[in-house]
């Protein structure tokens, strides 16, 4: 018995204890094959996938250093079937392989024959095997790339893609470092997916993702599509852009609903590309208006189901997910991983804290109680309308003006998920509201008069669940969201996680409604943050209404 | 010759006597009553073949080498002619060899002239070393064909790809092929017209349905096997597996890994038929549902299931139970169900959990790999089904790892060398048990007695174990016999933990086994979501939920965690617990008979203080409301009674008013009124009439018959029973048919009815009576065995 820091599972978790002296040298030795599934405070959980495995053999390690790495740091002994299949499943990588043949064009290779035997057969490959060409070869349909790699995982067969990329027209982009280096981990990000090809960089929001982006382009030097969530993140992508590369202001291009301008570096909205009219979509030329080196899926959570068919057509090109959070609520994270590309990098959120490269935030999670007349308004409602009636109780309001008034001088978003709370709120605040319908140029302006410190506090609709970058903001109040989204959470602390000039910390505030539906969807919100090693506090609202009324005995 | 088989045995000195009865121990099964005995029973088939069984191949190739040099004449052969034909051994490893085979007297007699015992031809392949039979045996031209060694060479090397590659493989042997009658394939028709191949019908075989055979004769296959020498490839020691070796210490390490991991998928598979029993099918057996959903419950595959199963089975942690029906329609039906025993086994730690079911593996007499494969019939086997049993499996497993045990600690064999290994040692025990041989091979690795593929330590004591307790006839063995195994094992398990660490996430992890205690307590208050080296939990609103409802306050949760953990109890867990324990018990539930309800809380108050009403039983549990465990009726009768003016109220609260009722007796509904039948005309009536008449006759007939023949329909005749009175009733008949007199007849008509008729006999044949009836006018079949009585008339 090694008495190691590693607890190896039936169910192929692998539980690394974190305060273990070699904790930080099984984390390199597993880092490359076991998937980080949580970082709670003491013991970090990894998962042996197929996948997982399988990225590993294809970045060069063999079965052998996976079961040497297991068997070196584990504490209790292994169970033998465990490592024989760990053995086996990395076997199953690169029997096939996608080749460009010089006659054939792109041709699936079986290094055994009895397994493209099998694949050819399969029903799920249907259509996207073209002839055969000997024993060994069978001619792919050039647009079938990405499908055919998709469907090759599932059956287990994983193709080694040799294939290439396109390079694409290139176009001269470097980075402008005055005064500022990329740091060591957007640089590791950077190396491990130009090294893997393509691929999901996984950083907390204020890591500073739109410089691993940025880096990437320079790395490629050719023309990059960039897709972002809506106009103001695009601009915010365009601005950063101009200031830390030499790209300028006539070789970037926004495509959005007001302009259409295609240009070397092209912004583009997943609004403007999933638009439709008569049924077709309009915009999809876009992918091949030129010939793109490089495309960049900024938020790659949100991904819209028809840019995932797309982007199966866009698999010679390389490919660049970012994201802070890769849970989707609709379990599509796999479909993310085969078309995007693997899991290039990721880093737990509280070792960037740690490093000082987002603040340290305190999430709490404030609990009000109702009142007789919202408890019996609420007992009474229909199951649909639950949520909305418990999230939007009035009972929230001074509570959140007390919060407000324990951070004077601070910048603060109160954000929230029904339109009428907010608009109760920015009259009871006295502060504007962001929302859908507010026009980019008010919203522009706002940002600005926050950024500036002249505007304090602000009301956000979901339009601020993303991409909305406020240096200044240090604490968010959030009242209410989408149900039960973990993913909306972790991007709500995201606005409030830019290091601080002073270094000083962030605030988090849920207000819920106790004993309420509210509270469960919390709970559940509260799921990714915690398993990332943010411990939520939960308080009382009279805590924070003021001192408790003296007592009289 | 036996005589001086047997000389040869009574010359033997004490010694060498002993030495065969220790290689032969059956000779002695019972004591022969001399050495005749002895030395006959020792050419016998039975003992000549169980003596070649525990050969490996090398012997057994050197006694075809000894077969194969016999002289025509004497049919005695020498060491010298023996070490010639095995020219590609070391001369050394054949005259141990032919020194084995002479000790066990399958050869014996004088080096120079060695006599091989004659039960060895009748019990071993007629084609020695795979070498067909001399060519001058059989087939002239083929012999003449084979004496000119020059022309033979040259027809051979002619042989064109086909033939060749046909000849090659008659030469490795056996070096009989069957034609295939409707088409003969080129290559062996010209085998056979070249006389290289000659056709042999078998004397004393019916002919085969897939045409006639070909025999390659015995000079033909030594020349053919010019480069390994007439015996073909002799491996005068062991094959040595090319397996990796493996650390020791590794292989123990992850077959303890392993033992862990079957203990706790037993005990999953376990614990998920306590939940939901699974039915025993009608033919035996564990349904394939069933197994997919314990397979799943344990999270290993339906093989490794099914082993577990089977083993769980014979280790008698799961029996058969009859199940109370689900519902009172269907039949009572068996489940498998946890034994007692299983609670026992629980109880223990993983070495001794794990002991009892490696050594209950060991000798059952199952082949769980069986399962899930298709039987002669094309039907699945089930588990724990009757045709997987396999009586040979204890013995295969023993072999299989016999050999293991054999090899160099560490090392690890893979399944085919496994096998290949199994198979030279004996050859002819081995055949056939391939199968239960890889079986053995990958039950070991599932159960953790291999690790890496190779042979744990531990297990090894268990088998030593096994091996000392082989004498014992009853196969009773003290529970603490495989102690050595199971403190080896001990050592490379992880020690019991008694604390955990609790996350912000909720999550409380075991870093290792759990003490039961420890267990227990977590059992009750978080979900389970991970198992393995560690055991990690969650806690939830349910958990905690379930933790109060079996009692603890929240003062004792928040003390377990304090005492527990060995790290800060989450601020979110505490405010969880004190949380679920606020609500817990908000809503209160019971049953009563029946509820007094007042908006006047007063008077509530005057009727729960009423003291003729206290048989009532009234508990207020609220200001306005009273229960009590009495009936509605019963309530009201006792309010009235005593001066109060309550009103019943019905299910959905609406007020239920009652008057005084007048008794009356259930309803019934009118008797209908009679009515005229219809009236009767024409040749309906006619037909009633006509009944009638019959009737009549019929009744008047019957009232004739003569007192026999009526008794015979109620009761005996005094002084004759039932068949003599049939005898008699058929002696009558006869005599009847022969007088063509009227006879009164007594049967029993298809309803049973008893009736008695005259008629006039006609015949009595085939078990029939024909007969007319009284008026002649239609001819009447009685059944024989319906007559009870016949008597003439009067």
């Amino acid at each position: 018995m090694s008495g190691g820091p590693l607890i190896v599972q039936s169910d192929k978790t692998l539980l690394l204890e974190v305060d273990h002296p070699d904790a930080q040298a099984c984390r390199m030795a597993i880092a490359p094959f076991a998937e980080l599934e949580r970082s709670p405070e003491h013991v970090h959980t990894y998962r042996l996938t197929p996948l997982g495995l399988w990225n590993s053999r294809a970045a060069g390690h063999d079965a052998e250093s996976v079961v040497d790495a297991l068997i070196k740091f584990s504490r209790y002994p292994v169970p033998h079937a465990l490592l024989v299949d760990v053995a086996e499943t990395m076997d199953r990588y690169g029997r096939l392989q996608l080749l460009n043949d010089p006659v054939h064009g792109l041709v699936l290779r079986g290094l055994d024959r009895i397994v493209l035997i099998e694949v050819a057969k399969s029903k799920k490959l249907a259509g996207m095997l073209g002839a055969r060409i000997d024993d060994e070869t069978i001619a792919v349909h050039g647009s079938e790339r990405g499908r055919l790699k998709q469907a090759l995982l599932k059956l287990g067969w994983p193709a080694e893609d040799l294939a290439g990329y396109v390079d694409g027209e290139a176009h001269a982009i470097a980075l402008k470092e005055d005064g500022w280096t990329l740091r060591s981990y957007q640089q590791e990000a950077v190396d491990g997916f130009w090294a893997g090809g393509s691929g999901v960089v996984v950083l907390p929001c204020g890591a500073g993702k739109t410089l691993v982006g940025a880096a990437a382009m320079a790395q490629a030097s050719a023309t990059t599509l960039i897709l972002v969530t809506n106009t103001v993140a695009g601009r915010q992508w365009k601005r950063e852009l101009l200031a830390r590369t030499t790209l300028t202001e006539d070789e970037i291009g926004e495509y959005s609903g007001e302009r259409k301008e295609i240009r070397p570096v092209t912004i583009a909205t997943y609004q403007v590309l999933t638009s439709r009219r008569g049924g077709a979509f309009t915009h999809l030329d876009l992918f091949g208006a030129r010939d793109w080196g490089l495309v960049v899926y900024d938020e790659v959570h949100l991904l819209p189901a028809p840019i995932f068919r797309f982007t199966a057509d866009l698999q010679a090109r390389r490919r660049l997910g970012l994201t802070a959070t890769l849970v989707r609520e609709d379990g599509r994270e796999g479909d993310v991983f085969s078309l995007i590309g693997p899991k290039r990098y990721d880093a737990p959120w509280k070792d960037i804290e740690a490093q000082g490269w987002i603040a340290p935030a305190e999430c709490v999670e404030v609990r009000v109680t109702l009142t007789e007349a919202e408890r019996m308004a609420y007992a009474v409602t229909e199951a649909e309308e639950r949520y909305r009636v418990a999230a939007t109780a009035r009972t929230k309001l001074p509570v959140v003006k007390a919060l407000l008034e324990k951070h004077p001088g601070e910048q603060v978003l109160v954000i929230g998920g029904f339109l009428d709370q907010l608009h109760e709120l920015g009259e009871f605040l006295d502060a504007p509201i962001v929302q859908g319908a507010t026009t980019n140029r008010e919203r522009e302006r706002l940002f600005d008069a926050f950024r500036d410190g002249s505007l304090r506090t602000l009301v956000l609709s979901k339009v601020g669940n993303f991409s909305i970058d406020l240096p200044e903001a240090a604490v968010a109040i959030q009242v209410s969201g989408t149900f039960g989204s973990r993913q909306e959470e972790a991007q709500r602390l995201g606005r409030v996680l830019r290091p601080k000039g002073d270094g000083r910390q962030a605030h988090f505030y849920t207000v819920v409604s106790r004993d309420t539906i509210d509270t469960e969807y919390a709970a559940h919100r509260q799921r990714f943050l915690a398993e990332q090693g943010y411990a939520y506090t939960i308080i009382d609202a009279d805590d924070v209404l003021g001192p408790p009324l003296p007592k009289i005995d | 010759m036996a005589t001086t088989f047997a000389d040869q045995l009574r010359s033997l000195p004490d010694e060498a006597l002993g030495a065969l009865i220790q290689l032969r121990p059956d000779l002695v099964v019972p004591v022969p009553a001399d050495i005749s005995a002895l030395a006959v029973r020792a050419q016998s088939r039975n003992s000549v073949a169980r003596c070649l069984d525990g050969l490996d191949e090398f012997t057994l190739l050197v006694l075809d080498a000894a077969r194969l040099s016999r002289a025509a004449d004497t049919a005695l052969t020498s060491v010298d002619a023996i070490l010639a034909l095995a020219e590609g051994a070391p001369a050394e490893d054949t005259r141990v060899a032919v020194d084995r085979l002479r000790v066990r007297f399958l050869l014996h007699g004088p080096p120079e002239a060695l006599q091989i015992v004659g039960a060895v031809d009748e019990v071993t392949s007629p084609y020695p070393a795979g070498l067909g039979r001399p060519a001058d045996y059989l087939d002239a031209q083929a012999a003449a064909l084979c004496a000119d060694r020059a022309r033979l060479r040259r027809t051979v090397l002619a042989a064109p790809p086909g033939a060749r590659a046909v000849l090659d493989r008659l030469a490795a042997g056996p070096p009989i092929g069957a034609l295939n009658r409707d088409s003969v394939a080129e290559p062996v028709t010209w085998l056979v017209d070249q006389h290289i191949l000659v056709p042999v019908s078998e004397a004393g075989r019916a002919p085969r349905p897939d045409g006639d055979l070909v025999e390659l004769p015995r000079e033909v296959g030594m020349l053919l096997r010019r480069d390994t020498g007439p015996l073909g490839v002799l491996r005068p020691v062991a094959p040595v597996p090319d397996g990796p070796s493996r650390d020791p210490q590794a292989a123990d390490s992850a077959g303890a890994g392993q033992t862990m991991e079957a203990v706790r998928a037993t005990e999953a598979i376990l614990e998920a038929l306590a939940a939901e029993p699974a039915a025993v099918l009608r033919t035996g057996g564990l349904g394939v549902r069933d197994l997919k959903r314990l397979a799943k419950a344990a999270g290993i595959d339906e093989a490794g299931a099914a082993l577990l199963i089977e083993t769980a089975y014979a280790a008698g942690l799961l029996g058969e139970s009859e199940a109370a029906p689900a519902r009172a329609t269907t039949p009572a039906q068996d489940v498998f169900l946890p034994t007692g025993a299983y609670d026992l086994w629980r109880a223990t730690g993983v070495a001794h959990r794990w002991a009892a079911l490696a050594r209950s593996w060991l000798t059952m007499t199952r082949q769980p790999g069986l399962v899930g494969r298709r039987d002669e019939r094309d039907r699945p086997v089930n588990a724990l089904a009757p045709d997987a049993e396999r009586a040979g499996a204890p013995q295969a497993r023993r072999e299989s790892l016999g050999t293991l045990a054999g090899l160099e600690p560490g090392a690890a064999p893979t399944v085919d060398d496994l096998l290949g290994l199994l198979s030279w040692q004996n050859p002819r025990r081995a055949r056939g048990r391939e199968a239960a041989h890889r079986d053995a091979y990958f039950g070991a690795a599932l159960l953790g007695v291999t690790g890496l593929g190779a042979l744990t330590s531990y297990a090894r004591l268990l088998l030593a174990d096994g091996e000392t307790d082989g004498g014992d006839p009853l196969g009773v063995h003290p529970e603490d016999a495989h102690a050595d195994a199971v403190r080896a094992l001990d050592r490379l398990l992880p020690a019991p933990v008694d604390h955990v660490l609790v996350q912000a996430d909720l999550t409380v992890v075991v870093p290792g086994p759990p003490e039961p205690e420890l267990a227990a307590e977590l059992d009750v208050l978080a979900e389970p979501e991970s198992a393995g080296g560690a055991s990690v939990f969650r806690v939830t609103p349910a958990s905690v939920r379930r933790a109060l409802d079996v009692g603890y306050q929240a003062a004792d949760l928040h003390e377990l965690f304090r005492r527990r953990s060995r790290t800060p109890v989450p601020q979110t867990l505490t405010y969880l617990i004190d949380d679920a324990a606020r609500k817990h018990g908000g809503l209160r539930s019971g049953s009563a008979g029946s509820y007094l309800r007042s908006d006047d809380e007063a008077l509530l108050a005057e009727v729960a203080g009423d003291k003729r009403l206290t048989t009532l039983d009234l508990r207020r549990i609220a200001p306005t409301v009273l229960v009590s465990p009495r009936p509605v009726a019963r309530l009201l009768g006792a309010l009235r009674d005593a001066g109060y003016a309550p009103v019943a109220e019905d299910a959905g609260g609406a007020t239920v008013l009652t008057r005084p009722k007048a008794r009356r007796a259930p309803t019934r509904s009118a008797r209908a009124p009679e009515t005229a039948g219809p009236v009767l005309t024409g040749p309906r009536l006619a037909g009633v009439v006509e009944q009638l008449r019959r009737g009549d006759i019929a009744t008047r007939a019957a009232r004739r018959a003569p007192v026999t023949v009526r008794a015979a329909h109620g009761h005996a005749v005094p002084g004759l029973t039932a068949v003599q009175q049939h005898t008699q009733a058929m002696a009558v008949l006869q005599q009847a048919v022969r007088d063509k007199a009227r006879v009164w007849v007594g049967y029993v008509d298809s309803h049973g009815a008893t009736l008695s008729r005259l008629v006039r006999p006609v015949s009595l044949s085939a078990g029939y009576l024909r007969a007319e009836d009284e008026r002649g006018e239609s001819l009447h079949t009685f059944a024989l065995h319906r007559i009870t009585a016949a008597v003439t008339e009067e």
